[in-house]
């Protein structure tokens, strides 16, 4: 206190002395000395006022027994010793209670610790434990607005997968390695992405993409890259298209190039597959490439208790991908007619391809999934030839109710189809017969994923194609087959297969006259984006 | 045609009359046993994953898709713990209530300080979520938040109810305060004591209780044990002397039996979710039980 006076008397000395200077220069107006001399009582004030804070937390800390601790603030600006002088800051009480009580104490310690206020104690309970913690909750949670509209976040939120990035992208390796005892396995194998020759295969390398397009759409794209047998880079669009997202009465709009919804294995990529091979049904009725083209779908979920969703797509079905619809043949040959290679005449020309499919979950660890579908439209082997597929699948899953990161599971899946494919006499009528093929096949697969990673696989294929005197096409062949595999996911990300095959072919004349045995060592990785599971 | 339209637009408004309760999905059982006290017997609470299941890996089964449909409210972790299942499912439940941004959805990890968030996002060190550690509501304080931000946004749908969930929040927030005076003393014998988990999901409860779980069976997240790291694990343990190794109900138990053996620790059967291990049919009650066992096996 008597430092204070002090002060004050020695302030009022200069600041006389000074107005006595000041008086003799009569430019200085003397107002203008009247404030100067107050802001330097000011100045002297809170120089003061500073030395007392000063003063008393250095008290504070001596009686709090924390005089080891390093003084807060050695040099304080002006400005922050004097907001904190008035009343006690906002930080103040967090510091006090944070040093006073054992339990708070021992809580901050942990180097996890992301910030230093660890307690912000408002409701003051009984107890010391803290209640509240400001290093991990980082907001009072008053931010979601009842509009929805700019709720403000400290976390960054993502979408699924989305990140803070505006699209998913990933790129997908899948290769194999293949031994058999046919020469020709790209006759063998049905499927364009199966291995198609001894030796290694690259036939699937795949960039895929997708995200939200805008608050009404998704987009996807997959674009596949394959090597052919002489090596060569073959590019295919495989998917892109955008689907809505906001369609009122549980519909949903899909258009663009992609997968018809057939069954269970057509609407998937390859690196999907359970298999390192198509199943046979699948390459000789809707195509090696399976049945897909350009067109759109609408889904709508049925309200019911159970899962039930109807489809219906529609596609050009022109050309290779639309393999029993209007597919010009290779070298305009398609079951030994030369083919009409026409334009769309009317709605009979396009693909349509309804599907029904019902899931229930039989308890906590079972699931069926069943579906039927279609596929109806015209062919090329005639000017009014048409095509009918039908198709009925069926899954069963069972994982165990302690699953870790998915195993162990148990999964059979089973496809029917039926084609029904009028075979007309060709472009100018140059085919000798018109004839009505009725072919159909399945397949059926166990997959057992005994322990964390690891699968082992069983499958049977049959293929039975209507016998024809006139024509002898090795995609018309009657067929069957059994593979085994097992697989190891050392992740999600990679995966390694080794499967066998042996395809009964000793009486078919056409493909090789004995049996096949191959054997694939399929390799795979996935980059980038996380790729979420369908069922 | 209209016929059709008619009656299709009876059984949707039928489906929509029908639902006098707010139709809450959870996508995992923390969340929705918080939604339960906030919500009580104004919701009905569909849960998706199962309190058993590894969360990182459930099936995407069709009968989600419809629980999603029917969704007034989602509350999902938003921290990519669900990133491998729930993408798809709201792509296909065409659900506009519960996209992110309405008051339909609770994303859990809002306003929420995610811990170890990775400086280098690489695979390479196996499955590192690039928001943050994902398991975060064992911490009480967070799960405070969380029924917080519940309690807002059944109030924002159901604004009829507002009170009674707005009465339920507090009366969670008293009871959690309350009991953290007894976690707290409980843990407080242990406090900076090192603990081996078989995976690195409890920084959060470990912040809380001033414990160290920072050795792990798993040499890199979701990469099994191998012979060479739980050699590595045993030496570390031995050495800091750690009493208790945390396992889930889908880990594999024996690997943490052998592990338990070698160094004269105990195995303690822990859960991140209400109903994972017995006893434990509410959150308060989870906590219960992983202090108490905890402390049991550290004493």
């Amino acid at each position: 206190m008597n430092k204070f006076i002090l002060i004050g008397v020695t302030t009022a000395a200069l600041a006389s002395a000074r107005a006595q200077d000041s008086a003799s220069t009569p430019a200085a107006s003397p107002d203008l000395e009247n404030l100067r001399q107050q802001v330097q009582a000011l100045t002297e004030t809170v120089k003061a006022l500073q030395q007392q804070v000063k003063d008393q937390q250095v008290a504070i800390e001596k009686a709090n027994g924390n005089a080891g601790s390093p003084p807060q603030n050695p040099e304080p600006s002006p400005i922050a010793a004097a907001a904190n002088s008035p009343t006690p800051g906002p930080s103040a009480p967090a510091r006090f209670q944070t040093e006073d009580t054992s339990v708070v104490a021992s809580t901050a310690a942990p180097a996890a610790s992301p910030g230093p206020g660890v307690n912000a104690n408002e409701t003051a309970v009984s107890g010391n434990f803290p209640t509240t913690d400001t290093s991990v909750v980082s907001s009072a949670p008053e931010t979601i607005s009842s509009t929805g509209a700019g709720a403000s976040l400290t976390q960054p939120i993502s979408i699924g997968g989305g990140g803070k990035n505006y699209m998913n992208i990933s790129f997908d390796g899948l290769f194999a390695l293949a031994g058999s005892s046919a020469r020709d396995l790209d006759h063998i194998e049905v499927g364009d992405h199966d291995p198609q020759q001894r030796g290694f295969n690259a036939r699937n390398i795949e960039l895929a993409f997708d995200g939200a397009v805008d608050p009404y759409f998704e987009g996807f794209a997959n674009i596949v890259f394959k090597l052919n047998n002489d090596n060569e880079t073959e590019v295919e669009v495989e998917e892109a298209f955008l689907q809505t997202t906001s369609l009122p009465f549980n519909l949903q709009l899909k258009a663009g190039q992609f997968f018809a919804a057939f069954g269970r294995i057509n609407p998937t990529h390859p690196h999907t597959w359970d298999f390192a091979d198509a199943p046979i049904v699948h390459g000789r009725l809707l195509g090696p490439d399976g049945l897909r083209g350009v067109g759109a779908q609408i889904s709508w979920i049925v309200p019911v208790p159970w899962y039930s969703q109807l489809i219906l797509g529609v596609q050009n079905g022109r050309g290779g991908t639309g393999y029993s619809f209007r597919n010009p043949g290779d070298d305009g040959m398609f079951f030994d007619r030369r083919t009409t290679d026409r334009e769309l005449r009317g709605l009979q020309d396009f693909v349509w391809i309804p599907r029904w499919e019902n899931s229930v979950d039989l308890s906590p660890t079972q699931v069926v999934l069943a579906g039927i579908s279609g596929a109806f439209g015209s062919n090329e082997t005639g000017a009014n030839s048409r095509t009918q597929i039908y198709g009925g699948d069926f899954l069963y899953k069972w994982k165990s109710a302690n699953a870790e990161g998915g195993f162990p599971f148990v999964k059979w899946q089973t496809e029917f189809m039926y084609r029904r494919f009028e075979a007309g006499r060709g472009v100018n009528e140059s085919f000798p017969v018109a004839e009505t093929f009725h072919d159909w096949g399945l397949y059926s697969q166990v997959l057992w994923g005994f322990k964390k990673g690891w699968v082992a696989g069983i499958r049977g294929d049959y293929l039975d194609m209507e016998d024809s005197k006139f024509t002898d096409d090795f995609e018309r062949q009657s067929r069957s087959r059994i593979s085994a595999n097992l697989t190891w996911y050392p992740t999600e990300f990679s995966k390694i297969r080794l499967q066998y095959n042996h395809d009964f072919l000793a009486e078919n004349f056409f493909l090789s006259d004995r049996d096949v045995d191959s054997v694939f060592l399929q390799f795979e990785f996935i980059l980038g984006a996380h790729g979420a599971h369908k069922f | 045609m209209k016929k059709i339209l008619l009656i299709l637009s009876t059984i949707l408004a039928c489906a929509l009359s029908a639902q006098a309760k707010l139709n809450v999905v959870a996508t995992l059982p923390d969340f929705g046993s918080l939604a339960r006290e906030v919500g009580g017997d104004k919701i009905d609470l569909v849960v998706l994953a199962k309190a058993t299941e590894d969360p990182h890996f459930v099936d995407a089964r069709p009968s989600f898709v419809v629980s999603l449909r029917n969704a007034d409210v989602l509350i999902d972790g938003g921290a990519e713990l669900e990133l491998g299942w729930l993408p798809p499912l709201l792509q296909n439940a065409r659900n506009p209530k519960i996209e992110i941004g309405k008051p339909g959805r609770v994303q859990a990890s809002q306003g929420i300080r995610l811990m170890n968030v990775p400086t280098n996002v690489t695979r390479a060190a196996g499955d590192v979520h690039a928001l943050g550690n994902p398991h975060f509501t064992v911490d009480p304080i967070i799960a405070k938040a969380i029924a917080q931000h519940i309690a807002q946004s059944f109030s924002a749908v159901d604004a009829a109810n507002a009170g009674f969930y707005d009465a339920n929040y507090k009366k969670f927030e008293t009871a959690i305060n309350a009991k953290l005076q007894g976690w707290g003393a409980i843990m407080l014998p242990f406090q900076g004591q090192h603990v081996a988990a078989y995976h690195d999901s409890w920084p959060y409860f470990a912040h809380r209780f001033g414990l160290n779980i920072d050795v792990f069976l798993e040499p890199k997240p979701g990469i099994p044990p191998s012979p060479s790291h739980l050699t590595d694990v045993i030496g570390q343990m031995k050495a800091q002397k750690i009493k208790a190794i945390i396992v889930e109900p889908y880990h594999d138990r024996r690997i943490a039996e052998k592990v338990a053996r070698s160094t004269g620790a105990k195995v303690v059967d822990f859960s991140q979710f209400p109903g994972g291990i017995p006893g434990t049919d509410s959150y308060v009650r989870l906590i219960d039980v992983l202090v108490s066992r905890l402390a049991d096996a550290l004493k």
